[in-house]
């Protein structure tokens, strides 16, 4: 595992990693819905905004990129599918098939939605600990007393905590695959039946493993969480935010 | 004072195979004891009943003169262990966090975990890296993580698990600095392994395992000759009728 995925907690010093999560967990809800709703100035804004982001907390958006690749595919998808079954003014027409414009910008305003969505989400991971949003979870479902509100955070801490594992056994077991020429089969539905099932049975063993590691080390849900404190710099982000889906949405 | 009493120990598996045969063991507090046998001889079976991870089928295991069964996290609490795969116990995002980890399940306040992470990091010489990410350490430095991991708690005994396996000789000899640090400063240390050459110099008892039984105990020198009928490889000084020499030297 020398190797690690972009796609977890990295140690920093950036606003985002100084924010208290709670605040950033309502963030991301707010910029999320806002962006469902919002046009494309609202979206340039907002892409605006987690641009500056991105660049402050120094995320790695080349190696973020070959892990999306896949999501990529799917907005591709989105937008071809966009594209074609939109009724309106044809930009290009074949026999059978006709590209639309309201389909076309359909399609672009959706995928950009999705993009700014999981961006946000991957600013987040990037820089909140598993912990942290465990302590964060709890504290918001407290109110909630049919929720057993231990027992959801301590699941959720433990899903971030193994998502990273989870894409690095992913990535090594399709590189033994690639060195035993499994790329020479081109059906899809076989090469990826050949990934799943080890990939399946590693990601137990692996689990098995982490949580006899944990025991030995007196795990339980009843431990000491990570302290939430909320300071000036979490209300004053939490004006701009205000301020910036305000715009968004008058507009 | 014996720190471990395993009496009549026998543990059988969901699946019907037989992992101990009817362990007999104490070990006195502060010993070296080095544990050794082919795979599936029962090692890794026998140290997981130190802490509960295993429950006897019969047979009792006693930690510090308590039943590790009557209070499961206080033998957790007094017996570390470091698994073979020192990737699969790592549960932080950081070293500082792995390391507080254990702590943390102990519900210390947090000065108290403060301390207690410094402290630990700076007996394994890693109080530099506390903001580092601990899957891009190397092989030595994670096993020293996992090393202060288990510090953290302050445990009476500590078990390592195949501590040099797919260790480079700086690594091996990393841990090993480490492993002697620890039973000088008064730790009772168990290791368990198959390649005796690298810590039976260290070792004061040896203990040989085979199909679920014990079936050498005592100093190394005294035993050593006939290890090789139970798929234990000697020591190549001992092959030719020298002295184990530390790989430290």
């Amino acid at each position: 595992m020398a190797e690690l995925t972009s796609f977890s907690f990295h140690p920093g010093s950036s606003l985002l990693h100084k924010l208290d999560v709670r605040f950033k967990i309502f963030f991301l809800i707010l910029i999320s819905l806002i962006s469902l709703g919002c046009g494309f100035t609202g979206l340039c804004i907002l892409t605006g905004l987690l641009t500056a982001l991105i660049m402050h907390s120094h995320l790695p958006l080349k190696s973020g990129f070959k892990e999306f690749r896949f999501f990529i595919i799917l907005l591709l998808l989105i937008l071809v599918a966009r594209m074609l079954a939109t009724p309106g003014t044809a930009l290009f027409e074949t026999k059978s098939i006709a590209i639309t414009r309201p389909g076309l910008m359909s399609g672009i305003r959706i995928c950009w939605r999705l993009v700014v969505i999981a961006l946000l989400g991957f600013l987040f991971v990037f820089t909140t600990r598993s912990s942290e949003i465990k302590a964060a979870v709890e504290w918001f479902l407290k109110p909630f007393k049919f929720i057993p509100a231990k027992h959801i955070a301590t699941m959720m801490g433990l899903i971030v905590r193994f998502i990273p594992v989870i894409l690095n056994q992913a990535k090594e077991t399709a590189e033994a695959q690639r060195a035993r020429c499994l790329e020479n089969r081109k059906n899809p539905f076989y090469r990826l039946i050949r990934l799943g099932v080890p990939l399946i049975r590693r990601t137990f063993e692996q689990a098995d493993r982490l949580i006899v590691a944990m025991e030995a080390r007196c795990y339980s849900e009843n431990r000491t969480d990570a302290i939430l404190s909320a300071t000036r710099i979490d209300w004053i982000a939490l004006l701009i935010i205000f301020i910036i889906c305000g715009g968004i949405v008058s507009i | 004072m014996d720190i471990i009493e395993i009496e009549n120990l026998k543990h059988r598996f969901s699946d019907g195979t037989l992992g101990l045969d009817y362990i007999n063991l104490k070990i006195k507090a502060g010993a070296f004891v080095v544990v050794a046998g082919p795979n599936g001889s029962g090692k890794t079976t026998l140290i997981r009943h130190l802490n509960g991870l295993l429950r006897p089928t019969v047979g009792s295991v006693k930690v510090a003169g308590v039943s590790v069964q009557q209070d499961l996290l206080r033998a957790r609490r007094l017996v570390g262990m470091m698994f073979q795969d020192a990737d699969s116990q790592i549960v932080g995002e950081t070293v500082y966090a792995d390391v507080a980890f254990g702590p943390e399940n102990l519900r210390f306040d947090h000065d108290q975990i403060r301390e207690r992470v410094a402290l630990a990091l700076e007996v394994v010489g890693l109080k530099d890296f506390s903001d580092q990410r601990p899957h891009l350490l190397s092989g030595g430095e994670k096993r020293r993580l996992a090393i202060a991991g288990i510090l953290a708690m302050e445990p009476k005994v500590i078990v390592f698990d195949e501590p040099f396996a797919s260790l480079d000789y700086p690594g091996v000899k990393q841990v090993l600095k480490q492993i002697l640090t620890l039973h000088q400063a008064g730790d009772t240390i168990l290791v368990i392994t198959h390649d005796l050459e690298k810590v039976l110099a260290h070792a004061d008892r040896l203990i040989i395992m085979h199909k679920g039984k014990i079936v050498r105990d005592g100093v190394p020198a005294e035993i050593i000759g006939d290890i090789e009928t139970f798929g234990v490889r000697a020591p190549c000084a001992s092959q030719l009728g020298m002295e184990v020499l530390s790989w430290l030297n």
